[in-house]
C-alpha cells in the first residue's frame, strides 16, 4: 500500500483518524471507570490515540520482515470496557472507545476466538440451547460446583450475574398468544404501527420487558409487529469478534430495511441494541450502505418513542398514582445514543413517583466485560459508588433501559432492578384498577 | 423532541454557571456540550481580575471596565453578586472559598516554580493567599515518582530574586521528596491516581505520617507552609484537606498542577451536582451542529446524536462556547474567523495582524481579544452596535470581545458574571406565558 493510499484510507476511516486530534489534555483519563480502579489499565489517552499511532491501518498486509505478528502495540486495550466515557468527555471529538473496540478487534483477527468470548458473544446461542432445558440449565446456573467448573474449564466468573432462562422465549409466548404476525410491510400502517426488534435479552431471559414494551405500544394504538431477527452483534463487537458480527448485522438489516424503507418505525427495549442498529453497525463494522443508514434513521430506543409521542401530544398519560422514591441509572449505551434521559422525563408523568438520575458513571459490567473471570473484580469495584448511592436511598427498586446493567446491580445490591417501561405499563395497569375501584365503589368519592 | 425554557451550550464555568442559576431559579434547562471545557485544565481558582499596579481585584475591574470595549464595562455590576452567589452554591457543595476582589492580588505558587497572581482561591490553596511573616518558611513537598511536581525545581525558581514581586516572600524555600507508600512501583501515576490514593483514609494516614518523618530528617521544622501538589482528594477533599491540616505540623497549601486539574476537576462536579439537584440537565459527548431560527428567533437546537439529531425546543439559547481554543470562534484560511453555530458578526483584527512580531508582548496579542460583540444584556450586536443573530440569544465567557483573559486574568469574573446575567435576564419567576406545556405540570394537570 502506498502512502497515498495509506493516507486516502486513513481519511475514509472515521474512528481511528479522529487520533489526530488528541492534544494529550488527559480530560478522558478523568472520567474513565476502568483505570479509577485499576493500575492494570493504563488510561483511554494512552490505549487510544496515544498508541493508535503506532497501529497499522485495518486490512494492511504484514510487513515484510516485520517480527511483530500482532497490530496492538498495547495488550491493555483489552482492558478497555467501552463504556464510551472517554468518548464523551473528548472536547477534541476523538472517539477514544471505538478506536479501542477496533485495536481489540485487530488483536483477534488472526487468532481463533476463545472459547469464553466466542460464547459470551453469542446470547442468541446460548438462549436457544438454554430455553428448552430452562430447570436444568438455571439450576446449572445456581449450582456453586457447576459456576466453579465454569469459571475453570471456560472463563466465566463464578459469582458473575448471569441471567435465568426464561422457560419458554418471548418469540414463543407471543406467537402462542396473537398467532404467528410476521407481517410483510405492505400490509401495516406505518403511522400506526412499529417493529419491534426485541433482541436477546428480551428473548431468552426477560420476556415480561418486551410484553411491558408490546402493552404499554398497544395502548397507544400502536400495532407492534415482530419481525424475524438474530442478535444484533454488539456482544461480538465488544468481544472483537467483528467477522461473526457482521454476518449477523447483514442478517438483520436485510429484514429491517425492509420495513424502514416502508417508513416504519423500529423499536428496541435494549438500550445496547437499538445503539447498535443506530451506529455500530455503520461506525464499526463498516456496513455503511444504504440498508443501514435506513435502519439507524428508523430505529429508536423504546423511551425515546414513547417521549416522541408525548411531545407531539399522543401519548396517553394515564398512569396510576404511585408514591415511591425511584433510583434510575442511565447506562453507559443510552449515553453514547445523545437522545438525553427520555426515561425520567416518561417516570416523571407517573403521579407521585419520584424518579431520580443517580448521576454516576458505569455500573461495571458493561455487556459481557463483567462476567469474565479476569475482569469480575474490576466491575465489581467500578460499580461500587452506584451500589453504594443505591443501598443508601434506601429504595426497594429501581430502574435502569440496559439487561446487563440491571442483572448486575441488581446482583450486587440486592435490590430489585426494571426496565423504565415495566414500570410504565404497571402505572397504566394501576390507572385502570383505580377506575374500576373507583366505578365499583361509588360512595367511596 | 424535548422541550426546555433555555439551552445552554458549552460545559466552561461560564456554561455551567448560567445552568446552575436557570435551574435553581425553577426553569427546565439542557446545557449541551461536546466534551468537557476549561475546568477540567485551569486552576480551579477564580480568576477575575489582576493588572500591573492594581492592589485589589475590584480596583482591576474598575481599571478594566473603564475600556467601554471589555465586558467588564457591562459586567462590572453583575459581578460581585454573581461571585457571591457562585461561592455560596459551591459552599454549599462542600467547596468553600476563600478571598474577596478587596484583598489584596498577591503571588501564589505555581507548579514551575514561578507565581501567578491570584486573590479568590479554594479553600485548599487558602495558605498560599496570606502574607509571608519574618522568619516564615517555605517546604515544596512533593511524592517521589510523581513527574508532574519538581520540588527541587520549584523551589529553585521560588528562590529567584523577582520570584514574589519584590514583595516579602517566604525566608527560606526547601524542596522536600518524600517516598509515599506504594507510589513508586505505580505503573501510572498521575494528578487523579494520587488524588485518589488520598481518599484512602488508611493510605493517607501513612503518607502524612510519611511526610512528618522526613519533615523531621530534613530539620525542616516551623514556622512555616507547605506547597502541596493539588491531590489532596477528589470526592472525599473536604476530609482529605482537614486531616493534611490537622496531622502536618506546617500549614499545607495546594499547588495546582499540568492537565488534567483536580481543584478544577472539583470545581466541575460540585457545579454538576448542584445543576443535577436543581433538575436541571447536562448532555457532554456530541457537538451542537445547528440552531433552528424562525421569524427571527431561536425555536430549536439540534445536537448530534447516534441516529438523528438530538434537538430540544427552546426560545433562549446562552452560547457559552468558548473562545478559539474552546471551539466557540473558529479560524479559516481566508483569514477571517466566524462563529460556527450561528455566523454572528465576530469582532477581530485583519488577518495579517495575526502574525504579531510579539506573541508574548505586554500589550496583548491583538487576536486574543477577538470575540462577539454584545449589548448590556448580552444579546449579540454587530460593529455598529445594532442587534446581530435571531432574537432569544446571549452570549457568555470567553466567547464575548474585548477580553484578554490570560493577561487580565479575567476569565473566570466574565464567566460567572456573564453567566448568572444571562440567566437572570431570563429568570423564570412567574408561570411560563408563551412555552410548551412543561412535563412537569402536564402530570399535576
Amino acid at each position: 500500500m502506498s502512502i497515498t493510499e495509506l493516507i486516502e484510507a486513513a481519511a475514509h476511516e472515521p474512528v481511528t483518524s479522529t487520533a489526530d486530534g488528541c492534544l494529550k489534555c488527559n480530560v478522558c483519563n478523568t472520567v474513565c471507570p476502568v483505570s479509577r480502579v485499576t493500575d492494570l489499565f493504563p488510561g483511554p489517552k494512552y490505549v487510544g490515540p496515544q498508541a493508535q499511532r503506532f497501529r497499522l491501518a485495518p486490512g494492511s498486509p504484514p510487513q515484510a520482515g516485520s517480527v511483530m505478528p500482532v497490530l496492538s502495540p498495547d495488550h491493555t486495550v483489552d482492558l478497555c470496557s467501552g463504556c464510551g466515557f472517554c468518548t464523551n468527555a473528548c472536547p477534541a471529538g476523538v472517539r477514544i472507545a471505538e478506536m479501542n473496540s477496533r485495536a481489540r478487534a485487530q488483536m483477534r483477527a488472526d487468532r481463533r476466538p476463545h472459547l469464553r468470548d466466542w460464547l459470551l458473544g453469542q446470547p442468541d446461542l446460548l438462549g436457544r440451547v438454554g430455553v428448552p432445558l430452562a430447570p436444568l440449565a438455571n439450576a446449572a446456573l445456581r449450582n456453586r460446583a457447576a459456576r466453579w467448573v465454569g469459571e475453570t474449564l471456560v472463563g466465566v466468573h463464578r459469582h458473575a450475574p448471569l441471567p435465568t432462562f426464561s422457560r419458554r422465549s418471548f418469540r414463543t409466548r407471543w406467537s402462542r398468544s396473537r398467532g404467528r404476525r410476521l407481517r410483510a410491510p405492505g400490509s401495516a400502517d406505518p403511522e400506526r404501527s412499529v417493529v419491534y426488534f426485541h433482541g436477546c435479552a428480551a428473548n431468552y431471559y426477560e420476556p415480561e420487558v418486551a410484553e411491558a414494551a408490546i402493552s404499554v405500544l398497544e395502548r397507544n394504538g400502536l400495532e407492534v409487529i415482530v419481525p424475524q431477527q438474530v442478535c444484533c452483534g454488539l456482544p461480538l463487537i465488544s468481544n472483537g469478534l467483528y467477522a461473526q458480527a457482521r454476518a449477523r448485522a447483514r442478517h438483520n438489516l436485510t429484514t429491517l430495511a425492509t420495513f424502514a424503507r416502508a417508513g416504519f418505525r423500529i423499536v428496541g427495549t435494549s438500550t445496547s441494541c437499538t445503539h447498535t442498529l443506530k451506529a455500530e453497525y455503520r461506525e464499526m463494522l463498516d456496513l455503511d450502505d444504504e440498508d443501514a443508514r435506513a435502519v439507524s434513521g428508523a430505529t429508536w430506543d423504546i423511551c425515546e418513542l414513547l417521549l416522541d409521542l408525548h411531545e407531539r401530544d399522543r401519548l396517553d398519560t394515564r398512569f396510576g398514582r404511585s408514591d415511591r422514591h425511584l433510583p434510575y441509572h442511565p447506562p453507559c449505551q443510552l449515553r453514547s445514543h445523545g437522545i438525553g434521559l427520555p426515561a425520567l422525563d416518561l417516570l416523571a408523568l407517573v403521579p407521585g413517583l419520584d424518579a431520580v438520575d443517580l448521576d454516576l458513571d458505569c455500573c461495571g459490567v458493561a455487556g459481557t466485560y463483567g462476567l469474565k473471570r479476569e475482569k469480575y473484580d474490576i466491575a465489581m469495584a467500578v460499580g461500587q459508588p452506584l451500589f453504594r448511592k443505591l443501598r443508601e436511598s434506601g429504595a426497594d427498586e429501581a430502574a435502569c433501559d440496559s439487561e446487563t446493567c440491571r442483572w448486575h446491580i441488581a446482583k450486587a445490591t440486592g435490590i430489585r432492578v426494571r426496565h423504565p417501561v415495566q414500570i410504565l405499563a404497571a402505572a397504566y395497569v394501576a390507572y385502570a384498577a383505580a377506575e374500576a375501584e373507583a366505578a365499583g365503589a361509588p360512595s367511596d368519592g | 423532541m424535548p422541550s426546555a425554557d433555555a439551552v445552554v451550550v458549552g460545559a466552561g464555568l461560564a456554561g455551567l454557571s448560567a445552568t446552575l442559576a436557570l435551574a435553581e431559579a425553577g426553569a427546565r434547562v439542557h446545557l449541551l456540550a461536546k466534551g468537557h471545557a476549561s475546568t477540567h485544565w485551569a486552576s480551579g481558582g477564580l480568576d477575575v481580575a489582576a493588572l500591573p499596579r492594581a492592589v485589589t481585584v475590584r480596583e482591576a475591574v474598575a481599571r478594566l471596565a473603564d475600556d467601554a470595549r471589555h465586558p467588564y464595562a457591562i459586567l462590572s455590576d453583575a459581578l460581585p453578586p454573581a461571585l457571591e452567589w457562585i461561592r455560596g452554591m459551591l459552599q454549599h457543595e462542600g467547596l468553600p472559598y476563600v478571598g474577596t476582589i478587596d484583598g489584596p492580588v498577591v503571588p501564589v505558587p505555581t507548579s514551575i516554580g514561578a507565581t501567578r497572581p491570584a486573590a479568590i482561591l479554594p479553600a485548599a490553596q487558602a495558605a498560599a493567599l496570606r502574607p509571608w511573616e519574618p522568619g516564615e518558611r517555605l517546604v515544596v513537598c512533593g511524592p517521589g515518582g510523581f513527574k508532574d511536581y519538581w520540588p527541587h525545581a520549584i523551589a529553585r525558581g521560588l528562590r529567584r530574586a523577582g520570584a514574589w514581586w519584590g514583595s516579602a516572600g517566604p525566608e527560606r524555600v526547601d524542596p522536600l521528596v518524600v517516598e509515599l507508600p506504594g507510589v513508586r512501583d505505580r505503573l501510572n501515576l498521575d494528578a487523579i491516581e494520587l488524588a485518589r490514593l488520598f481518599e484512602e483514609p488508611g493510605w493517607r494516614w501513612d503518607a502524612f505520617a510519611a511526610i512528618r518523618r522526613a519533615l523531621i530528617i530534613g530539620g525542616l521544622d516551623g514556622p512555616g507552609r507547605m506547597a502541596l501538589p493539588a491531590v489532596l482528594g477528589l470526592d472525599d477533599h473536604a476530609a482529605v484537606l482537614a486531616e493534611a491540616t490537622s496531622e502536618l505540623p506546617l500549614e499545607p497549601f495546594e499547588v495546582p498542577l499540568m492537565p488534567p486539574s483536580v481543584p478544577g476537576l472539583r470545581l466541575y462536579r460540585a457545579l454538576r451536582a448542584a445543576i443535577v439537584r436543581a433538575g436541571g440537565r447536562v448532555q457532554i459527548g456530541q457537538a451542537v451542529v445547528r440552531i433552528g431560527v424562525r421569524d427571527g428567533r431561536v425555536v430549536e437546537v439540534a445536537m448530534e446524536a447516534a441516529a438523528r439529531q438530538f434537538v430540544v425546543r427552546t426560545d433562549m439559547l446562552i452560547m457559552a462556547t468558548g473562545g478559539i481554543a474552546g471551539g466557540g470562534l473558529v479560524g479559516h484560511p481566508d483569514g477571517t474567523l466566524r462563529e460556527p453555530l450561528l455566523d454572528l458578526p465576530v469582532e477581530a483584527p485583519p488577518a495579517m495582524s495575526w502574525l504579531a512580531r510579539e506573541p508574548l508582548a505586554a500589550g496583548g496579542h491583538p487576536l486574543e481579544a477577538a470575540g462577539i460583540r454584545s449589548d448590556a444584556e448580552l444579546r449579540p450586536v454587530d460593529a455598529s452596535g445594532r442587534p446581530a443573530g435571531p432574537a432569544g440569544v446571549r452570549i457568555c465567557g470567553s466567547l464575548l470581545a474585548g477580553q484578554r483573559y490570560l493577561r487580565e486574568r479575567c476569565g473566570d469574573g466574565v464567566a460567572v458574571a456573564s453567566g448568572w446575567l444571562a440567566a437572570g435576564a431570563h429568570r423564570p419567576s412567574a408561570p411560563r406565558r408563551d412555552a410548551p406545556q412543561s412535563l412537569a405540570g402536564e402530570v399535576a394537570g
